[in-house]
């Protein structure tokens, strides 16, 4: 029996030598002369698998370029990873990549973000754009800050403009807002008040009402809501609690003036609210994506559609993964056949002026800016529809 | 399995030649891995260690004490914070690691109070509660969690010419293997004893001289200490915070690990933590199945082997010592 059991030894010693060394090959990682392989980790599965359909527009964007030739005569290659909105999986994803893929695209998630912030520096892998609070990269060093280019909005500069809007275009005097009680929230929360306190007049926060991600009673919220006596009611919540809400207030015949951050941008919201407490709200689009309903966005959806049918119902979400792709298929093209990480780079940094696809506001990227768009604008909800009822007003780019 | 024919042969940790020969074996191909493996390769098993010193902690609780408890996500989180806190206070690592396992500990005690009136259910929900409370006392608290921006923390640097990843990797691997050696120790010594004394019969355990009292609170607390170390580590690896990482979700992950890896057994624990770890990696190529995939593969494995992964692991070993006969 020992001899067995020796032998079984010997034998897996020498298998495991047999797994040294495996050969490394290719000079840029994730291209070849006729692919290039972009990586993508976002929540499939887990709390926020919903907004996981941002990667499958992108694949789908990245799939219509490809029957369309591709980009500098390589086609996009997707590996798209579920990371359960769990930054431990998402840098064990990213790691899995390193080596295979050239750039990533559409990450999402602050803590994701946070957590795999120094990954794409320290292995030259170009991340173009990401869902995630941008603060985090305002006061990163520029070194690092290098591979990374983002397009989304400042939470804070959009509730700043939630309120002077509510207080020049909606007629508000009093506001209440209506916040999820986390970092998303709080930001919210800061956003508002500076908003309100450059107006003229500065017009009071008649009271703020938390909830918990958890909670789904909402009853005594929109009690408080309407204890504040406010005219317009500004919303900060995840699309299930903007509904639910809008309906607890309802019931009790509390029927404010209600302006709405981008999450609910969605006109979904019609389905979710109920047409009679939807109709006449205003909910806010972020400048870096289009809204269902606008032509230029419409076209991108049937595309979209063609190629993946999943996206029906999830079209606003979807939007936002194709504009990515778009994103890093215009900065493949301007970096042109000699592709590297670096030439990647510089061809983002050559994007100006640039509306993708007729798509949100004009885009402009350079060495020394790498927040491509921070800008939100209003729309209305009519008749089943989003309407644009104001331009975009454009922030500040923060890094 | 075999005749133990005195008491210092009962407690010696390895009894049998080849059972030596194979734990080194195992150890060499681990400290060796960064050589042959694939980086992703060492992350994952970076994580797999990290986790699986939580995992032993919580069935020392749960396995050998019976004691149910699902307050991990608070006792994770308050390691983590403390560890996060303190090393940007410039605190060295090992000693910030260390406050981060007693302050779980600390906690720990607290919360195992109640356990000495409560049992199964209300228990259940009485640490549940502590894992939800401080949850919310963290998203509340802004000097506590970092606020809007969340806690950055000091990364490891790279050390003795390897890379950060494979620091990360023997560093884990280090004190994987401590805790794991500290847990075989504990459960043959007399304290391990009085929690399976506990969990088989807390009267007759009392009657036998164990201190209820003393006991379940220490029960609380070592395995508090080890989630808090987990959480601290965890912070580490990943050098940034939130209090939103550690929902009910985790506390669920490390029950499942402690199920599916086989209660009251170490290598079942690591075998959970394996589990709970590889299992959405590998799938993560399937997408939304992830959690299908997940809870059909635990299902599977409690129909099938309800002793856990450690239960399919002797049988193995079984069937090798008898082969070829049955």
């Amino acid at each position: 029996m020992k001899m067995k059991a020796g032998l079984i030894g010997t034998l897996s010693i020498v298998l495991l030598l047999g797994l040294v060394f495996s050969a490394q090959a290719a000079s840029v990682a994730g291209v070849t002369d006729t692919e290039v392989v972009i990586g993508m980790s976002t929540p499939l599965s887990g709390p926020a698998a919903l907004w996981g359909v941002t990667a499958q527009g992108a694949k789908a964007w990245a799939d219509y370029v490809n029957d369309k030739g591709g980009v500098n005569g390589r086609k996009i290659k997707v590996i798209l990873k579920d990371d359960g909105y769990n930054p431990a999986r998402a840098m064990a994803n990213l790691t899995e990549m390193k080596g295979q893929v050239f750039a990533v695209c559409a990450l999402l998630g602050t803590a994701i973000a946070n957590a795999s912030k120094d990954f794409f520096a320290e292995n030259k892998i170009p991340l173009i754009t990401v869902y995630a609070d941008v603060r985090i990269w305002a006061n990163y060093p520029k070194d690092k800050l290098k591979y990374i280019f983002v397009s989304y909005p400042d939470y804070e500069n959009e509730a700043e403009f939630l309120a002077t809007y509510a207080v020049k275009n909606v007629g508000a005097k009093k506001v209440a807002l209506f916040y999820q009680n986390d970092d998303y929230g709080k930001m919210a929360m800061e956003g508002v008040k500076i908003g309100l306190s450059k107006l003229p007049g500065k017009p009071e926060l008649a009271g703020a009402v938390p909830y918990e991600v958890t909670e789904r009673a909402l009853a005594t919220h929109a009690q408080k809501l309407r204890e504040t006596g406010a005219d317009t009611v500004l919303l900060y919540p995840t699309m299930t609690h903007g509904a639910l809400i809008l309906k607890e207030m309802a019931k009790i015949g509390y029927r404010p003036k209600v302006v709405a951050c981008f999450t609910l941008g969605d006109p979904i919201m019609y389905g979710l609210a109920g047409a009679d407490v939807w109709e006449g709200v205003y909910p806010a689009a972020p400048a870096n994506s289009g809204i269902p309903g606008d032509p230029a966005a419409d076209r991108i959806i049937e595309i979209m559609k063609k190629y993946d049918p999943g996206i029906a119902g999830k079209e606003y979400l979807a939007l936002f993964g194709a504009v990515s792709m778009m994103h890093l298929v215009k900065g493949l093209e301007n970096a042109g056949k000699d592709l590297t990480p670096e030439s990647l780079v510089k061809g983002m940094e050559m994007i100006k002026n640039w509306k993708p696809e007729g798509i949100g506001a004009p885009v402009t990227y350079a060495p020394d800016r790498h927040h491509g768009v921070n800008g939100s604008r209003m729309m209305k909800a009519e008749k089943g529809m989003h309407v644009p009822v104001s331009d975009y007003t454009i922030y500040k780019p923060l890094f | 399995m075999d005749l133990i024919e005195s008491y210092k042969e009962e407690l010696r940790l390895v009894r049998k030649f080849w059972t030596g020969f194979w734990i080194i074996l195992l150890l060499f191909a681990l400290i060796l891995l960064p050589w042959y493996g694939k980086e992703h390769w060492v992350y994952i098993l970076t994580l797999i260690f990290i986790f699986s010193i939580g995992v032993q902690g919580q069935n020392l609780l749960i396995g050998y004490t019976g004691q149910i408890s699902f307050g991990q996500a608070g006792f994770l989180a308050l390691g983590a914070f403390t560890f996060g806190h303190l090393v940007r206070m410039g605190a060295p690592v090992l000693i910030s690691l260390l406050c981060a396992g007693l302050v779980a500990a600390l906690f720990g005690l607290l919360v195992g109070f109640p356990s000495l009136r409560l049992k199964g259910p209300y228990l259940a929900i009485a640490t549940l509660g502590f894992g939800i409370a401080v949850y919310q006392v963290f998203v509340n608290s802004e000097i506590l969690s970092g606020g809007r921006m969340g806690l950055t923390v000091q990364k490891l640097p790279a050390l003795f010419g390897l890379s950060q990843v494979n620091t990360y990797y023997y560093f884990n691997l280090l004190l994987a293997t401590l805790f794991t050696l500290v847990s075989y120790n504990l459960i043959s010594s007399f304290l391990g004893r009085a929690f399976i004394a506990i969990r088989d019969n807390d009267i007759s355990a009392e009657a036998m001289g164990v201190n209820l009292t003393i006991y379940k609170l220490l029960a609380f607390a070592i395995s508090s200490f080890y989630t808090g170390i987990q959480g601290g580590l965890y912070a580490l690896l990943l050098g940034y915070l939130e209090p939103n990482m550690f929902t009910f979700l985790e506390t669920i992950s490390l029950f499942v690990a402690v199920i599916v890896g086989g209660l009251a057994s170490v290598e079942g624990s690591i075998l959970g933590a394996a589990f709970v770890i590889l299992v959405p990696q590998v799938f993560s190529n399937a997408k939304h199945l992830v959690p299908v995939v997940f809870g059909v593969a635990i299902i599977l494995i409690l129909i099938f082997e309800p002793l856990g992964l450690s239960g399919r692991w002797l049988k193995i070993r079984l069937y090798l010592r008898m082969w070829p006969f049955r």
